[in-house]
Order: C-alpha cells, then sequence, then structure tokens
C-alpha cells in the first residue's frame, strides 16, 4: 500500500508497504540516466527526454518490486515532482502519401524519429520506436531482455544531413 | 517484393533514403535496414554485426578501405542474409571503423544476386531473387 504522502517544492516523501521514502526529482533523473526504457503500455512519464513506464521509475529509484504498488500510485508520485506523464496514443495504421513531398509515410517517420538522432534506434512499424540507445549493443541486449522484434529493422539515424548523405560523421 | 524507402530527419526537411530489412545470420530480433548502394564494390557492414552473430573474423583477409571519406580496416568474410525471403551465403565486408547509420549493400553481395527497381520519384524499390539465387534455392 501507498499513503497519499507529502510534497514540498520538488521533493516527495511517500509510504509504500510500511517503508518511507523521500525522492528528489534530481534523484530520480540520475537513477535512471543509464537505464533504457521498458516497452510502455498505456502510460508513460517523461524523465532525461525519454518516455518511461512510471513502475520503472518508481522501481529503479526506490529499489522496490513491481508488484508492490500501482501505476496510478507510480504516476501521481512523480507529477508530483514536475515530470510529465501522459497516456500512450493508440498506434496508428500508416496511410502513405498524405503530404507529397514529404516521403513515403507522409513525413510521420521522420518526425518519429527526430528525437532520435545520433541514436541507434530499433522499430517494430516505420513509425514505432521500441528503443533508443547509444550502441547497437545496448539495443540488441534490450530486444533479448524484452523479448522484442524490430521487425522494421534497427540502424543509427543519422545526426545530421551530412551523415544522411553517406558522409563520416566529424 | 516491394519496399518504401525509409525517411529520415533532416535540418530542413526529409531524407529519404532506399533501404531494405536484412537479416544476418540468425539475428531474427534485430533485422538489419541497409542502405542500397549502387555505387559501393561490396556489401559494407560495421563490425558489431559480426560480433552480434558470432561470426568469426580471426585470420580473415583483411585490407584498408575509404568509405565516406573515412578510412577503415576491413576484413573479408561471408554471411548468411536473407532479404526478400530469400536466404544466401554473401561475401560481406565487416570495417571497423563503421561511424555510418546504415550497413551498405553494394554490387558483391547483394545486387548480383537481385533484380532492383528503384523509383525514388515514388520512394519504392522492387527487389526480386535474379534467376540464379532462384536456381540455387529450388536446388537446396
Amino acid at each position: 500500500m501507498i499513503n497519499n504522502g507529502e510534497y514540498d517544492l520538488g521533493i516527495a516523501r511517500f509510504t509504500i508497504g510500511g517503508e518511507q521514502f523521500e525522492l528528489e526529482r534530481e534523484l530520480v533523473e540520475e537513477a535512471v540516466r543509464q537505464v533504457l526504457p521498458d516497452p510502455l503500455r498505456d502510460h508513460y512519464v517523461v524523465v532525461g527526454g525519454r518516455r518511461y513506464p512510471p513502475k520503472q521509475v518508481i522501481a529503479c529509484v526506490t529499489g522496490l518490486d513491481r508488484a508492490d504498488f500501482t501505476t496510478h500510485h507510480a504516476r501521481r508520485i512523480l507529477k508530483r515532482l514536475g515530470f510529465v506523464a501522459a497516456r500512450s496514443a493508440p498506434h496508428v495504421v500508416e496511410e502513405p502519401g498524405e503530404r507529397a513531398d514529404a516521403g513515403p509515410y507522409g513525413g510521420r517517420q521522420a518526425a518519429a524519429l527526430a528525437p532520435y538522432r545520433g541514436k541507434w534506434v530499433a522499430l517494430a512499424a516505420p513509425t514505432e520506436v521500441l528503443v533508443a540507445a547509444e550502441t547497437p549493443e545496448e539495443v540488441l541486449a534490450w530486444l533479448a531482455r524484452h523479448e522484442r522484434r524490430a521487425s522494421y529493422g534497427m540502424f543509427r539515424v543519422p545526426a545530421s544531413d551530412r551523415e544522411a548523405e553517406g558522409v563520416a560523421p566529424v | 517484393m516491394r519496399f518504401d524507402f525509409a525517411e529520415l530527419p533532416g535540418d530542413r526537411t526529409s531524407l529519404v533514403r532506399p533501404v531494405l530489412p536484412v537479416q544476418v545470420e540468425d539475428l531474427d530480433d534485430a533485422v538489419q535496414l541497409c542502405l542500397v548502394d549502387t555505387g559501393a564494390t561490396t556489401n559494407r557492414f560495421g563490425v558489431w554485426v559480426a560480433d552480434a552473430t558470432g561470426i568469426d573474423l580471426r585470420g580473415a583477409p583483411e585490407s584498408t578501405v575509404v568509405v565516406g571519406g573515412l578510412q577503415t580496416t576491413a576484413r573479408h568474410a561471408r554471411a548468411d542474409l536473407t532479404i526478400a525471403g530469400v536466404r544466401y551465403d554473401a561475401p560481406v565486408t565487416f570495417c571497423d571503423p563503421w561511424p555510418f547509420a546504415f550497413n551498405l549493400l553494394g554490387q558483391e553481395g547483394f545486387l548480383r544476386f537481385f533484380r532492383v527497381t528503384l523509383c525514388a520519384a515514388e520512394w519504392w524499390l522492387d527487389v526480386d531473387p535474379a534467376e540464379a539465387l532462384r536456381r540455387a534455392g529450388s536446388a537446396g
């Protein structure tokens, strides 16, 4: 059980299963900095520019088992720390050719990849990014750990136009 | 089999590139999105692909090549590639370093095995096994 807890500016105090915790926003950011996000379901929270399942973040920062608390409670704690929490949008079936000048996906694939410039990504579908990481080895390990398949493919999103045109990165 | 080009985020607009999903050996969880490069003499992959798939490069013939302005060490080996539903034994050059976004599909190891039709105006490419590969497949 989690009680409602207390919240100061940037600090959340709460109790889970009789154990008390005090979290700061910076502590949460540091705890997940090297952690790749698990696959998202209905809800996510944005930490350090990446979307994580709320329970993953709380489990990571407290060391608790995810079965000890609910997504709702995890979201509430993280929102009170100032993190953006939202509900995942349903996957949209692509209809190519919306914008005649933007490519086969009407610019949607480029938009989906834009936040990941310079990163290795694995995609389940043209606009469905499963994971983004600094190295291909991290992507492979994530896919194996979560038994997910990059059906569309994995590659590194070029960091610049020059790279996309085939020039070696400086 | 028809494939759409990939849209990459550009500085001002989307950059559209002809790419193909390629399964290397048995790495079916992580299909490699490879760039079709009609100017490349061979398939050129990052060396991490060999590491990930267990292709032993010890003793492989080695040379120095320049790709995209970068000098890199190339080790020449063979790998099972699956493209457009066809698995075949292909020569592949594994390069280290390989800082590029995509592995490259070139003349030896890809174009020689497939009939490829590119339509950049409509952002698609058709890939069909050439007759020799078809015969090899049916004989096996």
